[in-house]
Order: structure tokens, then sequence, then C-alpha cells
């Protein structure tokens, strides 16, 4: 319940990351999503009505009854499983392994909404997504799907080119890590908040201020490989 | 292998995975239409490439290379898994051949929970037909005076209007139809997940409403118009609430009885096919409410027609249930649709 980044591994042997969605986000998207849809359904009342009279109101009928129970269908399989409530607020719908979700499961996982929304708004559907480890409501484990945070793009920098300096001591590998991490991130940071990091390795770089930060550079840069 | 190499080693590679998914992964059709001008990785070679590049990211893991080339692999294998491992789109020519065959033969797998329900269904209807023939102050019991007021008006003999409505027009009464009866076909199938409780309660509350109608105005002396009106929709449409309360049985009790499966297995493995029966019953349910608005209400077709149509429609679907599919080549019907 805690913990809800949840790791895949792929028939390659290697771990997809999922971050599991929470009760809120989602029930947030849902209200976006039924205002879309009210919305849409004003649209057309006015734009059938005005244009065929009754026969208007029957095809009007028609829309409400595909979008009831279709909505949300079609978004999930033809956007890459966004609705527009969804896609507001960076969540996306995803079969259990990580794939996009298909026809079948969304069709599943749509329809039990009529359980998950007994006994009033959406009761069983929350209980049972704070209770699974992965925020699943009940039609979400019956399709196999999940709810996940899209992946946020994130701007990466290589670490800075610098003179190689090799380190005076021998670095174990998460030490390593963080030098190379360091030199990847510091450009970004204030000059005095470089130096106030590089001075916590003073062991290493045996110099203060921007000198240290310097050396750091250049020890991740051996560790890197750049002679 | 220092990660400077590393990445100058295998940088070319992972480009043109990456622009194989920005190019080609996209629309199947433009991906057709551009084969000839495509330069860069086969299609059919993808699959080895994307293995190669999660071996890549395992390795560049546990060298504990930086954030820089691990997190590039890892959202270049997440692209590729979800293009390699997503599901087949549908063709139409399948879906045709789901409900001429499919459809029954999973029907057929679940006799025992279609007969469950068909018995849930029918014998309250039944029941309270007789019951309200023996003794009609029953039907005061059931619906308030108001409803049997316009039950009345309805299937009144001596009206002059369409059978089995008061003003409306038959595409509003088709989308009417369409709305209520597929509502009340899913719902009958979901409310199955209360380990069938909820499909139960439908089943048996919709068989004594329908049967209290039914009752009611044979009593009352409009049982003509209403059989009349009846004859032609019945038989999808009831089959089809049947069929989605055999599904929404099989739902529960793959909740309460497992087997050998683990329960959250079962359920998947009896969502999927009762989700799939749904499609079926939805198919029915759109053909019934057609009937129900374009032929059922028309007055002015003799009743020897309208029962023999409805006889037809009846025998269509049983021989449809229990014939459909008997002949086919046996498809594995868990990967189907």
């Amino acid at each position: 319940m805690l913990d809800t980044y949840r790791h895949v591994v792929t028939p390659e042997g290697v771990a997809l990351h999922l971050r599991a969605a929470g009760p809120l986000p989602r029930a947030l998207a849902y209200v976006l999503d039924l205002i879309a849809r009210i919305a849409i359904y004003m649209a057309l009342y006015q734009v059938l009505t005005a244009l065929f009279g009754g026969a208007g109101y029957a095809i009007l009928m028609l829309v409400t009854f595909v979008m009831s129970w279709f909505y949300m269908v079609l978004f999930e399989v033809l956007m890459q499983g966004r609705t527009p409530g969804k896609w507001a607020l960076g969540l996306r719908v995803v079969a259990a392994d990580g794939a996009p979700v298909g026809w079948m499961a969304s069709f599943t996982r749509n329809l039990l909404r009529v359980v998950d929304a007994l006994p009033v708004g959406y009761a069983v559907g929350l209980v049972t997504s704070l209770i699974d480890p992965w925020g699943r409501r009940l039609g979400d484990m019956v399709a196999g799907t999940l709810v996940v945070h899209a992946a946020r793009q994130q701007t990466l920098y290589e670490a800075q080119v610098a003179p190689a300096l090799a380190p005076a001591i021998v670095l174990l590998q998460h030490e390593q890590a963080a030098v190379v991490a360091f030199a990847e991130r510091a450009p970004r940071l204030t000059a005095a908040r470089q130096a106030e990091l590089a001075e916590l390795v003073e062991p290493l770089t045996l110099s203060r201020g921007q000198a240290a930060v310097m050396r750091l550079y250049g020890i991740a840069n051996w560790l890197l490989g750049r002679r | 292998m220092r990660q400077e190499r590393f990445v100058e080693r295998h940088q070319a590679e992972w480009r043109d995975f990456e622009l194989w998914l920005e190019k080609r992964s996209v629309s199947a059709r433009d991906a057709r239409r551009h084969r000839r001008e495509w330069t860069g990785i086969a299609d059919d070679e993808l699959p080895a490439r994307h293995r190669r590049l999660c071996q890549q990211l395992a390795l560049a893991r546990r060298r504990g290379y930086s954030a820089v080339v691990t997190d590039r692999l890892q959202q270049l294998m997440q692209r590729g898994h979800s293009v390699l491992y997503r599901t087949k789109p549908v063709h139409w020519r399948r879906a045709v051949e789901f409900l001429l065959a499919g459809f029954p033969r999973l029907v057929r797998a679940e006799a025992r929970c279609m007969l469950a329900a068909a018995l849930l269904f029918v014998v309250p209807l039944v029941t309270i037909f007789i019951a309200i023939q023996v003794k009609p102050d029953l039907a005061a019991g059931l619906f308030d005076a108001q409803s049997l007021a316009s039950f009345e008006q309805m299937y009144d003999p001596a009206g002059k209007g369409d059978l089995g409505r008061t003003s409306e027009d038959d595409l509003q009464m088709f989308a009417h139809y369409i709305g209520n009866n597929v509502g009340i076909g899913f719902q009958t199938f979901a409310s199955g997940l209360l380990a069938g409780l909820g499909t139960v309660f439908v089943l048996i509350f919709n068989g004594i409403m329908i049967g209290g109608v039914a009752g009611h105005l044979q009593a009352v002396g409009h049982g003509d118009p209403f059989w009349r009106f009846v004859a032609g929709h019945s038989a999808p449409e009831l089959t089809a609430i049947v069929i989605s309360g055999g599904a929404g049985l099989r739902l529960g009790l793959s909740l309460i009885a497992p087997g050998q499966r683990r329960r959250i297995d079962s359920l998947i493995h009896g969502g999927r096919r009762g989700a799939k029966i749904c499609i079926g019953v939805f198919a029915m349910l759109v053909f019934a409410a057609f009937v129900e608005a374009f032929w059922s209400s028309i007055a002015s077709v003799p009743a020897s027609i309208k029962y023999t149509v409805g006889a037809v429609l009846w025998a269509l679907v049983f021989v449809w249930l229990l014939r459909g599919g008997r002949n086919a080549i046996h498809r594995d019907d868990e990967d189907a649709a």
C-alpha cells in the first residue's frame, strides 16, 4: 500500500518500471471525463435538436448510450491508454505486463465499473484500490490492467568534459556512481551549491571551493572512461 | 568496460532502434506504404534488436553506469516493449466469425450456468403469470395504480395507435430500447462479481416484473395486443438477458469456487470469457431493439404473421446457439476476438 512503484520483469529478463496511480488522481481524471461528456452532450443537444427536431433527440439518445459504455474504451485503446481526463492528469491505462491495453481488456474494465461504483460514489473501487498493492479497482483486477503515471520525459545532461583525473583512493561502486551523478547534475546548480557539495568529499578532492568542483568533474570523467 | 566506451560502441545501434520506433511503430498502414523507402532496421529484425537492447540495459545496470545511460536504455526498452507486446487489432472477418461460431461455442461451454440463469429467470416469470391469472389482485401489489393504467393504455385492444407505445416515433423508441436493454444486460453480467448474488437478484427481479406485466394484461383482457407486440423481439431479447445472467453466474463462481487456479487468475479467466459473451449479448440486444422498434409495434400486421415471425426467430436463435461453430475447426477461444 505504501510502495506504489512496481517492477514487472519482461520476457527478456529486464524490469519495466511502472508507477501505479492512486485513487485521488484517478478520481479527478474521472470527474474531468464526466465534465467532458456532459459538455459534449449539451453541445450535441443544441445542434441536433435544432437540426432534426424529434429525430435529433433520438440520435442524441443513441449517442448518450454509446458514450456511456464506450467513451472510455475508445479513448483508452485508440489513444494509448489515455482518456482526456487521464491525459490531463498524466495517467495511462496499461496491461499488467506493461503492454498497451487491448479492446477486450479495456471493455472488461469499463464494463465492471457497474460493480466498482457500488453502493455509491465508487466506494467498492476506492476500498479495493487502497487494499491492492497495484492500486487496482475490481474491474482492473479482472481485466488484468492497471493505471500508471505516464513516464515523465526528463532531460539528462552528459557530464561536463574536464581533464580526466585518477582518484587518489580506490572508490567503491556506489561511491563511483555518486561522483558520476554529481558531474551529471551539478551544472544545473548554482556555483555556491556545487562547491558546497564538492567540499563534502574533501578527502577525495583535497581542495576546497571551485577547485574541488573541477577536481570532482575530473574524477568523474576518469570514471566514465574519458582519457 | 568504461561507460564512455560502452556508449561509443553501441550508440549507433540505439539510434537505429529509436528511429525505427519513431518512424515505423505508429501506424501499420504508413509502415506498409513506405516500406520500400525505409533503409533502417528491417521490421522482422526488431525482436532480436529489442533483446539485444534489453541485454545492454541489464549490463549497464549491473555495471552501475550512470542515469544518462541507464535511463535512456530503460526508456527505449519500455517503448520497444509496448510495440512488441501490443494486442492484435480486431478484423471485421474475425468479428463476424466470432458472432457466428465463437459466441455460441462460449455459451455452450457454460451450459450449466446458462441453465441455472434460465431457471432463475423463467420460474418466477411463469409463477407470477399463473398466480395473477388465479388471483388478479396480486398485480396491484407489484405495481402502483399509475403504472398499471399506463400498461393498460399501451396495450388497449381498442387503441388506434401503434402497439406498445404512446406517441414517440420508431427511431426514438429504438434509441430508448437499446439504451435500456443493453444497460440491463451488462448490469446482469457485471453484478455477478458480487459472488453471483447481484445476477441472481437481477434475474429474479426481471422475471417477476415481466411475468407481472404479462399476467396483468392477460388477466384484464389486453392479452392479444400484448402478445402480438412481444412475439417478434422476445426471442433475441429474453435469451440475451438469460445469457448475460449465465455469464454473471460464471463470474460469481470464479470468485467463490476458483478451483485449481488462484482466485485472481480465476477471476481474470471468468471475466475475460464473460466480457466476450457480453459482446455477443450486445449484438443480440441491438438486433432485438431493432425488431422491437421497427416491427413489433406495427399494429396492421395480422396476428398469424406476427406469431410466425416470432416462432421463426425463436427457432433461429436456438439453432444458432446450439449448432453455431460446431463443425468449424476448433479455435482456441482464449485468444480469439
